[in-house]
């Protein structure tokens, strides 16, 4: 996954998630670090765990989740 | 062994597997308690070219509670960071290593100490040097010396050690895993055979060592020294873990990865061989990612082992009182769980309330015994060692037989009669006073890969 994707699905998380506020402000301490760190998220369960340096943000979003899902080939 | 390899999961990833964990008054500064925890088991002196090291990618963890609710007040992180000068060659040095900052040491290692003290973080030091395994006399020459160089005194009163030792447990492994074939008593078991000597199986391996000396008034809740061993501020809960991140991406074609989340736990260690022997094939990597407070699932494990009923079995007719006991093993439940409440043992406990947690209780209160200390501990009329903490010496294989066959139930029943069998049962092996230093980090000087012949017995 490129940068510019992972970018862009971690805004899209943002955008959709009922937990967007912890998320935006996850976000806004990775603006920087974008580059430099990776961010991994992880589909169970119909939640997205977003990883990031030592963090960890869970998302609830049934819809974003399956998307993901979908988006791998499933 | 202790906690060797002892579960599926962390036996493929020796880096972070914690394999002993010992926690003891220092006997040369008994106003202070060193702690010793070790990983990568078995490291053969010989290992080269690239030679053992603690891992980069896993933080390392002393836990201390202190007041008795299972669950840590003080933890110590231990992080590394490997340097190498010269990419551009294979080798580990490129000349004599004659000191911790030579230039011909190619792969070094430095470490930070961060304590964690009930929420508030304060880095006690950064930067300290490792020394390097001992390669041989071309290589480490006068080794002793070098990695005394590694002894670091850093904040608040704490000195501390990261590094190659030699391995201080000592077992016959090859009798214990073949069906408890105790060699001394291999002629009553029931594959028999004639009796003889143990084998130390540990022999000539080593260890890699974090070793952490604190003033007492650093552990204790009210930040007092102890004095008096019926208190309860006097006693300590122990343990021992290593985390890893939580995920992992592997660069493909690059040797290199990423790693991002929270640290979770892979390893831990409180008591040794309770992982080993005590917790069944099912339950044990899910044992080494749980935190000790979480341990009163694993009580029923304690009060009913399997290696007493197996006991009776392999030794036909040696057992005849333990294979008639069926009660809850509330003596090892004690000894393990809880620590051993007042009233037990004359003038000892160290008991840390009801909440079970695999932990070593130390009473700090308890001096060092200068003369003669008992490898067995308190079964030994030795209250300085195991199960009060353990010494690097203890001969804690043989404690736990002798208390898992029985001798340690008239504690909790005094109509028990134990078989005459419990108070002599052993694997054969007692401690090599050569195998241990008289002073910090206690553990003794591992053996050179040059100098060690592969699988001599010992």
């Amino acid at each position: 996954v490129s940068d510019q994707t992972r970018r862009a699905f971690v805004k899209r998380s943002a955008g959709a998630a009922a937990g967007a506020t912890v998320l935006g402000a996850l976000l806004a301490g990775e603006a920087d670090a974008s580059t430099s760190e990776p961010v991994v998220a992880y589909v169970h369960d119909g939640k997205i765990s977003i990883m990031t340096g030592e963090r960890e943000v869970t998302v609830r979003d049934r819809k974003l989740a399956a998307q993901i899902v979908r988006a791998g080939g499933n | 062994m202790s906690s060797h390899r002892e579960a599926p999961a962390i036996s493929k990833d020796p880096v972070a597997d914690n394999t002993d964990t010992y926690a003891f008054v220092s006997p040369d500064d008994p106003d202070t308690v060193t702690i010793i925890s070790n990983y990568l088991p078995l490291e053969a002196p010989f290992g080269g070219p690239n030679f053992f090291e603690f891992g980069d990618d896993v933080r390392y963890e002393i836990h201390i509670d202190n007041d008795a609710d299972g669950a840590p007040e003080i933890t110590y992180e231990f992080e590394f960071q490997t340097q190498v000068r010269n990419p551009d060659t294979f080798l580990y040095n490129t000349g004599p290593i004659d000191s911790i900052a030579s230039p011909n040491w190619n792969r070094r290692q430095f470490y930070s100490v961060t304590r964690v003290e009930n929420g508030h973080r304060k880095v006690l030091a950064r930067g300290l040097a490792c020394p390097p395994c001992n390669i041989g006399p071309g290589s480490t020459p006068r080794y002793e010396a070098l990695a005394g160089q590694a002894t670091h005194k850093i904040a608040r009163g704490h000195t501390v050690f990261a590094g190659q030792r030699l391995e201080g447990f000592y077992v016959d492994l090859g009798a214990v895993f073949d069906l408890a074939d105790l060699r001394p008593f291999q002629n009553l078991h029931i594959a028999a055979m004639a009796a003889t000597h143990g084998v130390n199986a540990t022999h000539d391996f080593g260890v890699h060592s974090i070793a952490l000396k604190i003033p007492k008034h650093e552990l204790t809740r009210n930040g007092s020294t102890p004095t008096d061993p019926m208190s309860a501020t006097s006693v300590i809960g122990v343990w021992t873990a290593a985390s890893r991140r939580r995920a992992v991406i592997r660069e493909a074609g690059t040797g290199s990865m990423h790693e991002a989340g929270p640290w979770v736990q892979v390893s831990r260690l409180g008591n040794p061989l309770f992982n080993e022997v005590i917790v069944p094939l099912g339950d044990k990597d899910r044992w080494n990612a749980l935190p000790a407070q979480a341990d009163a699932q694993f009580l029923h494990y304690v009060l009913h082992p399997e290696l007493a009923a197996l006991l009776p079995v392999l030794y036909p007719g040696v057992f005849p009182n333990l294979a008639k006991l069926t009660a809850p093993r509330a003596d090892l439940a004690a000894i393990l769980m809880t620590g051993i409440p007042a009233g037990i043992v004359p003038g000892f406990q160290n008991f840390t309330g009801t909440n079970p947690a695999d932990q070593l209780r130390l009473n700090m209160a308890i001096p060092p015994t200068r003369k003669g200390p008992s490898p067995l501990g308190l079964i030994g009329g030795d209250a300085a060692g195991f199960p009060n903490g353990r010494r690097v010496f203890d001969d804690v294989v043989t404690v736990e037989l002798r208390a898992i066959a029985g001798a340690t139930y008239p504690l909790v029943n005094k109509s028990y009669t134990p078989d005459a069998a419990a108070a002599l049962v052993t694997d054969g092996l007692g401690p090599n006073a050569t195998r241990y230093l008289p002073h910090f980090p206690y553990l003794g000087t591992p053996k050179g890969g040059y100098q060690t012949r592969p699988l001599r017995a010992a």
